[in-house]
């Protein structure tokens, strides 16, 4: 059992995947509702890297601006400060789930696609069923959710050879296997991440229990499109991991978010066009 | 490897051709790789099919390359294309897999094996053999042919091996 070396790294800040201290205080300010788009621009653009992206991806097919944006505060006034923020995440979540997680079978490309990806097809998914959900919390929730894979994957080569045994008939989720050998599954290791880098509750719940959506507190509906974003990007095979095709979707997110087997087949079909959408996002 | 190999990937409801040195390599859930192989021509090809048919009927002409029933004589083409007609060049086959046994998606259930369905019948038919499959569980698998010789570097669960059988 590696647990007690796994709770070393979560207590080690130096260890830790980290997000930048402008990221931090784009999105704390971002949490309260006076806030002032001159004051949000310059912190923003303490950063040139982030700035950099902003500009780039403000004029990108994707956002579909109305006219060229060449600052920040360009960008604020003619995105609004939803979508800012959303590309300020984006570019922070690239620079940490962009790595080969060999382990895990996963490699960097194949992480942000997927993570891109679940992210998506989550924000299209409270789009279709017209769910009361915001489809940028819906889309951030989705980015995340792997984000804890990073940290268990340093801890698999001593176990390696016992995992692959134990794969061999295992039945269970991967998260089981997970749970067994490292004490934590990716899920609570995400979330330890997400409270660490100061997110919103709701954030943390919904990658706290993507997999097992029945289990969520605060944010059932949210965490039942996360799991059935993240399933059928599974079953595509994008970003598939050592876990494979091991979680069914849970009845209880179709019963939550009113997704019908039809919808199930349109969104899986058309996977490959989401993943076209998004060729400006892929390549930050 | 050689120095000189390109490593082309082959994306989702995609098809690609390479020859000697190229690598084509793809990743497959649910979905199936379906790899032709001459060995005297060292010419290969990688179709990667999301599902045995359109539901919609309308998405197919879009895009063949999604679905096996348009997906597969498009393959055949291309290896014509390459100079590769149907006898000298076999088949074989990767991914469809599924576990979601007893739950309330009949779809996601059936994928798998209604993709590995209709590429057997495909190559029955068109007197194709079908020489190596590694198809069905609940393993994900990355796939890469290498056109020099026409093995397959297959890597699932942890595990990855050589599969040099060609003909």
């Amino acid at each position: 059992m590696l647990k007690s070396k796994v709770d070393e790294v979560l207590q080690d800040v130096n260890k830790l995947p980290a997000i930048s201290s402008v990221v931090s205080k784009v999105l704390e300010k971002l949490q309260k509702p006076d806030v002032n788009i001159a004051d949000l621009a310059q912190e923003i653009s303490k950063d040139p890297a982030i700035t950099a992206n902003v500009i780039k991806l403000s004029n990108s097919a994707y956002y579909r601006a109305s006219k060229p944006i060449r600052t920040v505060q360009e960008a604020l006034m003619t995105l609004g400060i939803k979508t800012v923020k959303e590309i300020v995440l984006l570019t922070a979540a690239k620079g940490i789930l962009s790595q080969d997680l060999n382990s895990y079978q996963l490699e960097a490309a194949q992480l942000w696609t997927s993570s891109l990806l679940v992210a998506e097809l989550s924000s299209k998914i409270v789009q279709h069923k017209k769910l009361k959900i915001d489809k940028d919390l819906a889309f951030t929730s989705g980015l995340l959710c792997s984000v804890g894979k990073i940290v268990l994957a340093q801890f698999f080569s001593p176990v390696m050879m016992q995992i692959k045994t134990d794969l061999k008939d295992n039945q269970e989720p991967f998260s089981v296997l997970e749970k067994k050998y490292f004490g934590y599954t990716h899920m609570e290791v995400s979330e330890n991440l997400l409270k660490r880098w100061n997110f919103p509750q709701e954030l943390t719940d919904v990658v706290a229990n993507y997999l097992t959506p029945e289990n969520s507190k605060s944010n059932p509906l949210l965490t039942s499109v996360v799991h059935i974003a993240s399933i059928l990007i599974v079953v595509s095979g994008i970003g598939i991991d050592i876990g494979g095709e091991s979680v069914p979707i849970s009845p209880f997110a179709l019963n939550q978010t009113g997704v019908t087997e039809a919808d199930i087949e349109t969104y899986f079909v058309h996977i490959p066009d989401l993943q076209a959408g998004l060729a400006d996002l892929l390549n930050v | 490897m050689s120095i000189k190999s390109k490593i082309i990937n082959v994306g989702i409801a995609d098809i690609k051709v390479g020859k000697d040195t190229d690598v084509l390599r793809t990743t497959l859930g649910s979905c199936i790789g379906i790899v032709l192989y001459d060995p005297e021509q060292k010419v290969g090809a990688i179709s990667h099919i999301m599902l045995a048919k359109d539901p919609t009927g309308k998405d197919a002409s879009k895009f063949p390359h999604k679905y096996g029933e348009t997906a597969l004589p498009i393959l055949i083409e291309m290896m014509k294309q390459q100079g590769s007609n149907i006898g000298q060049y076999s088949c074989r086959m990767f991914g469809g897999a599924s576990m979601f046994k007893g739950i309330n998606s009949q779809f996601l259930q059936n994928i798998g094996e209604q993709n590995i369905a209709i590429v057997k019948k495909f190559m029955e038919e068109k007197k194709i053999p079908v020489i190596v499959e590694d198809v069905a569980g609940n393993e994900g698998r990355t796939i890469s042919l290498y056109c020099d010789d026409g093995r397959v570097l297959l890597k699932k669960a942890g595990m990855e091996k050589y599969l040099y059988k060609v003909r």
